[in-house]
């Protein structure tokens, strides 16, 4: 079973690749990765937790509430 | 990066049982009954013989950091420090002292805060930002409700009514507030569809959302000189501003055609009639500031109808559905239009369904 | 430094008159804090031209939560440099919006160090609300906040700050305790207030008695209202002392009784408690002499909300008697299956009175593991288009 660590790069990943085009849901995010990895929801919202407590990740809000790359670019 | 370790996160507020008075706790759930004794003074009594007394104070809701002081000021003086704030922005003093009464409606007067909102009476206006804070308000919020209030203050700080008088502001369809279920609704209406800006859209929000957020379907994807945009289907749309929520390249606000609508006849409270929205009283008036001059008026119409001729406890709306909507009308001088019929989902639910008339 | 001088005609007439004025609290802000001089600018400029200035939205909050802190930006940062940003920052009250002059003047000293100065006592969820902080300024503001014992309420798709009545800290017809349930709550939803997870907001707010006074069957997803089960108690001596006081019990209370389940003979009130309605007319019109019953607790609604998205509902029963006990757990179970539910189906702006109106109560009622009750009901359906599911072999 995958690790938290592992669960957050994989969202930072799904994060990454859409940024520009879509925005992501954190209801999103932990259903691909439930469905991908098979892992619960616990697992799933300490990796977002962790991708937002170290600041790879940070919320927005437009009209609903996102998770996107902070806006100087995280590498 | 900073060192999470060091913050203090998700402690939630302060225990509400610090914040009570020993009064307070001493007959927790143990309060028997309660009189008003005066506009704005009550008296609680409790199962153990204690009084405990309160004085409500008129509030503004935007409230500079002094004035909060200043009402810790008073609640030092009267109240060993302990007070409170209501749901509808009043501020209460709670007290074991019966004299203090008078010399703390002496204090809260000479801040320019008026006593009352109890019983059947008005109380303060719950309303949103508007103009002060909010990106999509088709109204100012403050500004209306201390015009409103500055004309109806007697019936704040007198129990003359028959019932609760019950009135909120939204500034727009959003609704921070329960302003639908109100005697008295003011809410700031948008009457022109959002002008779309097709150079910044695609750049600030993802197509599809802004299609979809849109409750009747008037928002389509477009293409203008190969780049993608939408387009609205003006006819459809209701101008709830929705999408501008979701898009701020959808802008709605309008000078000359944003406004206000009244609606009557809501309530929330279970007392006698069920909990019911507000209906349409006024389709729409313009933005007139500083005092809006025609939403004061049309409201002391509705109010003082009321207040002549309900019966006693009788709010708003079960007056109205005592004495038949086309009499209010005819008793307000309203004009009846177009816009007061629904054409909504289940419109046909308030259609007049029966030969239940007075003529 | 002098602050550069707005002049406000328009807004000075909301000066005038009885009824406390927010200008006057927005000047006294003005004259020693540069934000709320721009403010003043900028609104007596909207009174002008009758529109408002502001934009919304955005990457904007304290680390670690995407709650409490909502992003509002000046559409004219040039004119007005100050309020360049001016967000709003949620500050979770104290159930009942009890306070301490203590706490408080520590709240306004924090407030005068980093920000306008200005607040919202309270804003319509139930916040303390700081209006007006700089970006810089946010991360700051939340450490001394959290340091005097504060943190912040809820914003965009999170549990939003439950707010409730004044409960049995001083009335007497709290049928349970608001104030125990209200914190318990929203220390349970820390993790769900502060981290935004679901499709919208979501707001409980609880009301001591069915009179209601946070409103909470017209704005909350859960609604939860006191009520109790047994009999009104009766002092039949002070039922007659309001008589004696010219209150018409015929005509003023047992007329406007919704189960028509009282009589009054001039001297003894009698009830019928089978039909009451608990709608506490009775009991309002006559305080001294009725009470609720003491096998108190609350009727538990589901589904209120403004017009944004597909219209207006008012919340209905899911649960039609719950006895709160601490630590709450079968109301917290069931708010976990339903929560679960609606992250799982619901649509991204879609409120869970919308998501039942979508896919049916009774379905909803399935999918959660409730009975379905005649008590959820005004009436049965009165439309024959039933979806019939097949019937299963026994």
């Amino acid at each position: 079973m995958p690790s938290v660590d592992e669960i957050a790069d994989g969202m930072y990943k799904m994060v990454q690749d859409a940024q520009g085009q879509k925005k992501l849901k954190p209801t999103g995010l932990q259903k691909a990765m439930m469905e991908m990895y098979g892992v619960d929801k616990k697992t799933c919202k300490l990796a977002i937790r962790a991708l937002v407590d170290n600041g790879r990740l940070v919320y927005s809000y437009f009209g609903g509430s996102f998770l996107e790359l902070p806006p100087d670019g995280d590498k | 990066m900073a060192d999470t370790q060091k913050r203090i996160t998700d402690i939630g507020p302060p225990d509400y049982k610090d914040f009570m008075s020993p009064a307070m706790k001493a007959n927790y759930g143990k309060w028997k009954y309660h009189e008003i004794i005066r506009p704005g003074v009550m008296v609680h009594v409790s199962e153990t013989g204690d009084k405990l007394f309160t004085v409500r104070a008129g509030g503004s809701r935007l409230m500079s950091i002094d004035k909060i002081r200043q009402f810790c000021d008073i609640a030092d003086k009267f109240c060993d420090g302990y007070f409170r704030f209501t749901s509808r922005h009043n501020i209460e003093f709670m007290f074991t002292d019966e004299s203090n009464i008078d010399p703390l409606i002496k204090a809260i007067n000479d801040l320019g805060h008026p006593v009352g909102g109890t019983g059947n009476s008005i109380s303060s206006i719950v309303h949103t930002q508007g103009w002060v804070h909010c990106h999509s308000a088709a109204t100012d919020a403050s500004g209306v409700v201390k015009a409103v209030m500055d004309d109806l203050i007697d019936h704040f700080k007198n129990m003359d009514l028959p019932g609760k008088l019950r009135i909120a502001l939204a500034c727009c369809l959003n609704m921070c507030g329960a302003v639908h279920c109100s005697d008295i609704a003011i809410l700031g209406i948008h009457t022109k569809a959002p002008i779309v800006d097709n150079d910044t859209l695609p750049k600030m929000c993802e197509i599809p959302t802004v299609v979809a957020s849109c409750p009747t379907a008037a928002i389509r994807p477009s293409t203008e000189d190969g780049k993608p945009g939408v387009e609205v289907i003006e006819e459809n749309c209701m101008f709830c501003a929705n999408c501008y929520t979701v898009c701020p390249s959808m802008p709605l606000n309008n000078a000359d055609t944003d406004g206000i609508s009244l609606w009557v006849g809501g309530k929330v409270s279970n007392a006698r009639t069920e909990p019911t929205f507000s209906k349409l009283a006024v389709p729409f008036i313009p933005n007139n500031p500083p005092r809006w001059p025609e939403v004061t008026d049309t409201i002391r119409t509705m109010v003082e109808v009321w207040a002549q001729n309900a019966r006693k406890f009788e709010r708003m709306g079960e007056f109205i559905d005592r004495i038949g909507w086309p009499r209010f009308f005819e008793m307000t001088g309203i004009e009846f239009q177009k816009e007061h019929i629904d054409d909504f989902k289940y419109a046909g639910l308030s259609f007049k369904r029966s030969a239940h008339l007075s003529y | 430094m002098a602050l550069k001088e707005h002049k406000t005609p328009l807004l000075d007439e909301l000066e005038k008159g009885e009824w406390p004025s927010f200008v006057t609290e927005i000047k006294n802000c003005a004259s020693k804090n540069e934000m709320s001089n721009d403010l003043l600018g900028l609104l007596e400029k909207s009174y002008r031209e009758r529109i408002g200035f502001w934009k919304h939205g955005g990457i904007v909050g304290v680390m670690g939560y995407g709650g409490g802190v909502i992003g509002r930006y000046t559409q004219l940062p040039e004119e007005y440099p100050n309020i360049e940003h001016f967000h709003t920052m949620r500050v979770n009250q104290p159930s009942g919006w009890l306070y301490t002059s203590d706490a408080l003047r520590k709240l306004c000293d924090i407030w005068e160090k980093h920000g306008s100065g200005l607040t919202n006592m309270h804003g319509s969820t139930g916040d303390i609300v700081f209006l007006g902080c700089t970006t810089d300024d946010l991360e700051p503001t939340f450490a001394d906040l959290t340091e005097a014992g504060f943190d912040l309420g809820g914003s965009g798709s999170d549990v939003r700050t439950p707010s409730c009545c004044i409960g049995p800290a001083r009335c007497e017809w709290a049928c349970y305790d608001t104030l125990a349930v209200t914190y318990d709550f929203t220390m349970h939803y820390q993790d769900e207030l502060h981290r935004p997870a679901f499709p919208y907001k979501w707001k409980f707010k609880m009301s001591g008695c069915p009179n209601d006074c946070v409103a909470s069957v017209a704005r909350a997803d859960i609604s939860i209202i006191g009520t109790w089960q047994d009999d009104i108690r009766i002092d039949q001596d002070s039922v007659g002392e309001y008589s004696d006081n010219g209150l018409d019990i015929l005509r003023d209370v047992i007329m406007n009784c919704p189960g028509k389940c009282m009589e009054w003979d001039g001297k003894t009130l009698e009830i019928d408690n089978k039909t009451c309605r608990h709608c506490m007319h009775c009991i309002n019109a006559m305080p001294k002499a009725l009470r609720p019953g003491t096998d108190t607790g609350a009727v538990v609604l589901i589904g209120s909300k403004a017009p944004i998205v597909e219209g207006a509902i008012i919340s209905s029963v899911l649960v039609p008697f719950w006895k709160p006990e601490p630590p709450y757990d079968d109301l917290k179970d069931l708010m976990d299956e339903i929560i679960d539910l609606w992250c799982e189906e619901g649509k991204a702006r879609e409120r869970i009175g919308e998501f039942i109106q979508r896919v049916g109560m009774g379905n909803f009622l399935d999918a959660i593991g409730l009975e379905p009750e005649p008590a959820m009901v005004a009436y049965p359906r009165d439309n024959p288009y039933v979806f019939y599911e097949d019937a299963e072999e026994e």
